[in-house]
């Protein structure tokens, strides 16, 4: 080797060098950001490390937000961040969070189911790290994550990724997919011990209904739709009617297969009492053939491709030029929730729950999601949190 | 001659009532249907459950069962508790189909035997579409046509149709029942449902 390779190749080290520098501190910058969430007096938060120790100090020790009223009622448990690529999850709960106030019954909310699917972005998907909701008083922050827990957090992954108990091949990946891995196991791997953890939290707090906070491709057939555990089948089903005729938005239902396993849907109904329910709201950004996936398409969920593909027949839900908005897709959550909490009192008049506060999805297109995101300057001392 | 004239007028204005009246009482008679009830799908689309629901609210005598097939309704007929009419909700979804291990080619076919059997026992069937342009193959992706599969299955060979108007926006059904001379219930919003099946059931 000559004086002039050895140089040509240290450059190119060094610029590789320098890039791995760059990247290593915008990733640490990411996995360690902290979101405020601001808590009322009603709040009590939890850790779900309290529900199984083997969680505890992981990275997947996630707040839990209890919001008791002041009556008794029934128990409601909504997840967001299962998926923390489907931001309007994450963000619908944030609003129940800041928002709610319970008169009767109890709200146990999460916000990072998978934290640790928070941390990172999905690989040469050049998604942004980090997107920012307009509010009156600056704007905050929030994490884009992924599908998938950090292989920082569990890696290696094996060939075949084989379901417990139910021993069904599901793909590679998806053993780090918080959604295929209920109803999780204690000596599993970390999104499974972050399940089974889930799964003594709603036995321990004998929780009646859970709600796991979706979004979805457009490509995708199970869109703007409820899909519910046979134990829910009236519940969801009122909710979908009476929202699709008062609400301004069409939502449908679907059943859980029983031979599709790992799924909440599936697993929380037939692993314990409550009864199930997935939310998918409409998201461009997923979808394959999008253009530019930046922090603007998320916010405004526009796509000229996506719309092109619609033209072609190739979706399963409407898009035109007006997009689908993130204020739109939380707002579909939001009115969801609150209508199946007035379902399940319809059928449970001596069991109620009760809340109040939380934003509609008329409200929420109207003054956008930053009109209900509490500013943690102005919080009482020991009502910010950080996820 | 005038009083003539006048009878044979009162006459055919008498003639005409009669007909008139015997007509409105057939199409009332053909938009009712008795009870017990068995309500069933083709296509295991979630729809049957909205039914469902008011059918229980309002006390009508009706058994669910998303997969029935002929051989329920020659039991039911052997137990001396024969049904008198079976609601049929069309509307294929991939996600019930898969809960109930079944495919398209096995709903149309357990669907044309029941539908068959029916005809044998002189029970009335009631064909319904519930969920709307989001239950049609308009509302699927390009080359999925089962929604309009399970459709032709039972709205082309049913007594009666009860169907969400909206899902009627392109006339399928309203040409359905024009060509087939089928009466046809159309309503708009979703709690409405619970008038419709009153009307339908006499309750």
């Amino acid at each position: 080797m000559n004086r002039k390779d050895i140089i040509r190749k240290s450059l190119i080290g060094l610029a590789g060098l320098v890039i791995m520098i760059f990247a290593g501190i915008s990733f640490y910058q990411h996995r360690h950001y902290k979101e405020q969430v601001v808590i009322s007096d009603q709040v009590k938060v939890k850790k779900l490390g309290d529900y199984f120790a083997a969680i505890k100090g992981t990275n997947n020790d996630c707040n839990i937000y209890i919001v008791e009223g002041t009556e008794p009622g029934a128990t409601m448990m909504v997840l967001g961040g299962s998926h923390p690529e489907e931001p309007a999850g994450r963000l619908a709960a944030w609003i129940m969070v800041e928002n709610s106030h319970i008169q009767k019954g109890r709200l146990i909310v999460v916000l990072s189911a998978n934290h640790s699917a928070t941390t990172v972005t999905r690989p040469s998907g050049a998604y942004p790290q980090l997107f920012t909701i307009p509010t009156t008083w600056g704007g905050q922050k929030f994490r884009m994550g992924d599908r998938w827990s950090n292989p920082l957090d569990q890696w290696p992954d094996p060939e075949v990724y084989i379901h417990y108990p139910s021993k069904q091949n599901l793909a590679y990946m998806d053993i780090r997919n918080l959604n295929r891995a209920w109803p999780g196991r204690a000596n599993g791997t970390l999104t499974e011990k972050t399940t089974f953890a889930f799964m003594n939290l709603i036995r321990q707090e004998k929780v009646d209904v859970v709600i796991d906070l979706h979004e979805a491709e457009l490509q995708y057939p199970v869109i703007n739709t409820i899909v519910t555990h046979e134990k829910g089948q009236d519940l969801a089903t009122m909710a979908s009617m009476t929202l699709t005729d008062f609400e301004g938005f069409s939502i449908g239902t679907e059943f859980s297969p029983k031979n599709l396993h790992g799924l909440s849907h599936r697993e929380i109904g037939d692993f314990s009492d409550a009864i199930s329910l997935l939310f998918e709201a409409p998201e461009p950004f997923l979808d394959a053939t999008r253009g530019i996936t930046g922090e603007k398409q998320l916010l405004e969920g526009k796509d000229a491709f996506v719309v092109k593909a619609g033209k072609h027949g190739l979706l399963y839900a409407p898009i035109d030029d007006n997009g689908w908005p993130i204020a739109t897709r939380v707002g579909r959550h939001t009115s969801t929730i609150l209508q199946v909490m007035t379902s399940w009192n319809e059928f449970h008049p001596e069991k109620e729950i009760v809340c109040e506060g939380v934003p509609k999805y008329k409200e929420l297109i109207a003054k956008g999601v930053g009109a209900f995101l509490l500013d943690p300057k102005t919080a009482g001392a020991g009502k910010v949190i950080f996820e | 001659m005038k009083t003539l004239n006048l009878t044979r007028v009162s006459r055919l204005l008498i003639l005409g009532l009669t007909i008139s009246l015997g007509l409105t009482a057939n199409r009332a008679v053909a938009q009712t249907a008795a009870e017990p009830v068995l309500l069933t799908s083709c296509g295991q689309s979630p729809g049957p459950v909205r039914l469902k629901i008011f059918l229980q609210k309002d006390a009508i005598n009706f058994e669910y069962n998303l997969q029935a097939k002929a051989e329920d309704l020659m039991a039911k007929k052997k137990e001396g508790k024969p049904y008198k009419s079976i609601i049929i909700v069309t509307g294929a979804s991939l996600k019930g189909m898969g809960a109930a291990g079944v495919s398209m080619d096995d709903e149309l076919a357990r669907t044309k035997a029941l539908i068959a059997e029916a005809k044998k026992e002189g029970i009335k069937i009631v064909g319904s579409h519930i969920e709307g342009m989001a239950r049609r193959s308009q509302g699927a992706t390009a080359g999925d046509n089962t929604d309009e599969m399970s459709i032709d299955a039972v709205c082309n060979v049913c007594d009666l149709m009860i169907v969400k108007k909206e899902g009627d926006s392109d006339g399928r059904f309203t040409t359905i029942s024009k060509a087939k001379n089928i009466p046809l219930i159309l309503f708009e919003m979703n709690t409405e449902i619970e008038g419709v099946l009153k009307k339908v059931y006499n309750k």
